[in-house]
Parts: C-alpha cells; structure tokens; sequence
C-alpha cells in the first residue's frame, strides 16, 4: 500500500481531487476523514468506481463526501475496492456535485451545522402541512437532543440530504433552534489544562476522531490516574498510547502517533 | 510516516532488536546477549503467535528476570524489541507499532 496524494480538505474540496485523479488517470482508493466520518472512493484508469461512507453507497456516498469543507485525504496507489457501486461518467458525476455543492450553499446560511439540534415549534399556526415521508421520518426523530447528523444515521440517509430537508421544514416553520452540541464540547475543550502537550496532543485527536477529542483526553486521563499537568515523560508516552488505540481508523491511529512519537522524542 | 528500526535502537534502554518473518529470521543483538543464539526458540514464539488474522499493533511484552521482551505482530511478521527494565515502555510501544507498520508496508 502506497500513499502519494494527501492534504486538508480546506485547501482542496473533493471534487477538485476527483477532477486530478480523473485527469491523471489514476487507479485507487481516495480516502476522506472529516474527523467524525470517514469515506473510500475508488478510481479505476480515472473513472469513479466505488464510493463508501458510513452506510453510503455508490453515487450517494460521493456526494456526500464531496460537501465536507474540512478533514484530510489521502490517495492509497491501485487498491481496489470488493465491489463496483457507480457507473456515470465523471463529467455526470461532478455537475451532480456542482448542483449539490450551490443547494448546500443555500441550506448552510440557515443551518449553521450538521451538529445543531432542533425541537419542534410549540407556537406553531394553524396551518395545513403536506409532508413527504422522508419529511415525516425525520419529524419523528426530533427530540430536542438529537442533532442533524444522528438524526440522518438514524434513517439511513446522507447528512446533505438530511440538512435539506431540515432547511424545509425550518422554512415551514415546523421547527426551531434547540441548541448546538458544539456547545458541550467547548465547554469540555476548557477543562483541560493549556500547556503546549495538551493543546497538541488535543489537535492531532481533533484531527483523527473529530471534536468528542477533548472528552476522550480528559476521560482517559482520569481512567489511567493521569495527572495531565505532570512533566513525566512516562505518564506523556502512555497516556498518548492510549489514546492512539481509541482511534478507530487504523491509518489516523499510526499517523496520531507518529505525530506524537516525535513531539515527546523533542522532549527527551 | 517515520518510525524506523534506527529510532527503535535511539531509545534508552534498548539492547537490539529481532525481525522474524515466514521464512527469515534476523538477529540484531550483541553477541554475547543471551538470545543472540536463540534462533529455535524464537521461531517457536514466532509460530505461536503469528497469524494472519491479527490486528497490526498487537503487542506482547515479556518480562524476564534482567530484561524485557516486547514483540510487536502485524499480520506474518513479528518485530521483537530487547531492553532493560528501566526502559520508557510506552515509548518503545509507540516507535515499535509505527516501525512494524512501516515494515510491513515495504514488503
């Protein structure tokens, strides 16, 4: 397995490096992460293939991938993917995304982010509603607690897509602004300690499983007895150890530590 | 990635090191160090633990009266790492499982 394409995904979106594995007619595996989620698209001489996220498939899962303005990639040379899941062209493919990407321009300037969390309108007029039932489904699922993200896990469908049909029904005016979850985590992030180990150690975990990392720090620290502030290398090596084996993807895992291995050899 | 045998060796404590694969066996050690010449015994370990179900970073650590053993498996190959007890074990753990991963990768 070799890697020769990676970067961030806030200097380039997806279908940018759809466009250059195309044009370069390139075969293998297009890896995605934005820290919550993580999604494969498979080339084969160029074309698109395969595509897999969370319980995405095929053309699905592509656009999907292609909405996230943050996170990493990482192109894996000629591994190939069990099954083939998509059969349009990339000229198909990207006007689909230019389309979904124009759509979720309109969605995210009333919807801050898949991680708000709505409840339903108490104050709401009397009014005749007709609603679809992928409308209806997600109506079910609203609780005030879950956001947007675990609402879309929830049924099965794609967070862009759940965000639309959100964006709907916040314009019908069925529902309304509970809260954000971002909140919670803030509210974590500020427990622990600011010295330059934590605050690395916090972003390369952010990077790797998303902003439940500070949590996961702070958790573990306790778990294992840590005190988070102590200069002991050893206490350092074994907490970040650790931490790298609560990382589900194997590839964030090692990078996590390879990351850390070096910052605690510069403390030697 | 880094993670090289050499950053294995730079690590205090650490006496050498061994890389047992299907068919190879590869001893970097002094030569007066005990399991120097343990070539038998250490392919026994080897076939007791490999497998190719395994999950990369699995590690095994042995503690033996004036050492430590720890062994690193990914898939067929097996990385064992040699050092003193006063060694900083979870740093050796790390370097280790990122060393073992690159091996692999070079196969």
């Amino acid at each position: 397995m070799s890697m020769d394409i990676s970067g961030d995904l806030e200097n380039t979106r997806c279908p940018e490096i759809i466009k250059i594995l195309s044009l370069g007619k390139r075969t293998g595996r297009l890896f995605l992460s934005n820290g919550a989620e993580n999604g494969d698209i498979f080339f084969r001489d160029g074309s698109v293939i395969h595509s897999q996220s969370g319980l995405l498939q095929g053309v699905k899962s592509i656009y999907e991938l292609s909405i996230w303005t943050s996170g990493i990639y990482r192109f894996f040379v000629d591994e190939a993917p069990e099954m083939m899941t998509i059969d349009i062209s990339i000229d198909d493919i990207l006007a689909e995304i230019a389309n979904r990407i124009r759509q979720m321009d309109k969605v995210t300037s009333l919807i801050p982010s898949s991680s708000t969390v709505y409840m339903l309108e108490p104050d709401l007029d009397e009014k005749e509603f007709t609603l679809k039932s992928v409308q209806w489904k997600i109506i079910v699922h609203i609780n005030g607690k879950k956001s947007i993200a675990e609402i879309a896990q929830n049924i099965g469908i794609g967070i862009s897509d759940a965000m639309k049909v959100f964006y709907t029904l916040i314009k019908l005016g069925i529902l309304k602004e509970a809260g954000d979850l971002n909140a919670d985590v803030s509210g974590t992030i500020a427990e622990l300690p600011d010295t330059a180990f934590i605050n690395s150690v916090k972003n390369d975990l952010v990077k790797a499983i998303g902003p439940i990392a500070p949590i996961i720090i702070s958790e573990t620290a306790k778990d294992m007895d840590i005190d988070l502030v102590s200069d002991d290398i050893g206490q350092k090596a074994a907490l970040i150890e650790t931490l790298s084996s609560r990382i589900p993807d194997e590839n964030m895992s090692l990078m996590f530590l390879d990351t850390m291995t070096d910052w605690l050899k510069s403390e030697e | 990635m880094r993670g090289t045998i050499k950053d294995i060796l730079h690590i205090t404590g650490v006496q050498g090191y061994i890389i047992v694969t299907e068919k190879n066996i590869q001893i970097k050690l002094p030569s007066k160090h005990k399991l120097a010449r343990a070539k038998d015994r250490i392919r026994r370990l080897y076939n007791d633990l490999a497998d190719e179900k395994q999950r990369p970073g699995n590690v095994v650590e042995i503690y033996l009266k004036d050492m430590i053993v720890t062994v690193f498996m990914n898939k067929t190959t097996m990385l064992l790492v040699l050092s003193s007890q006063r060694v900083n074990l979870a740093l050796l753990r790390m370097t280790g499982k990122l060393t073992l991963s690159n091996i692999v990768k070079e196969k």
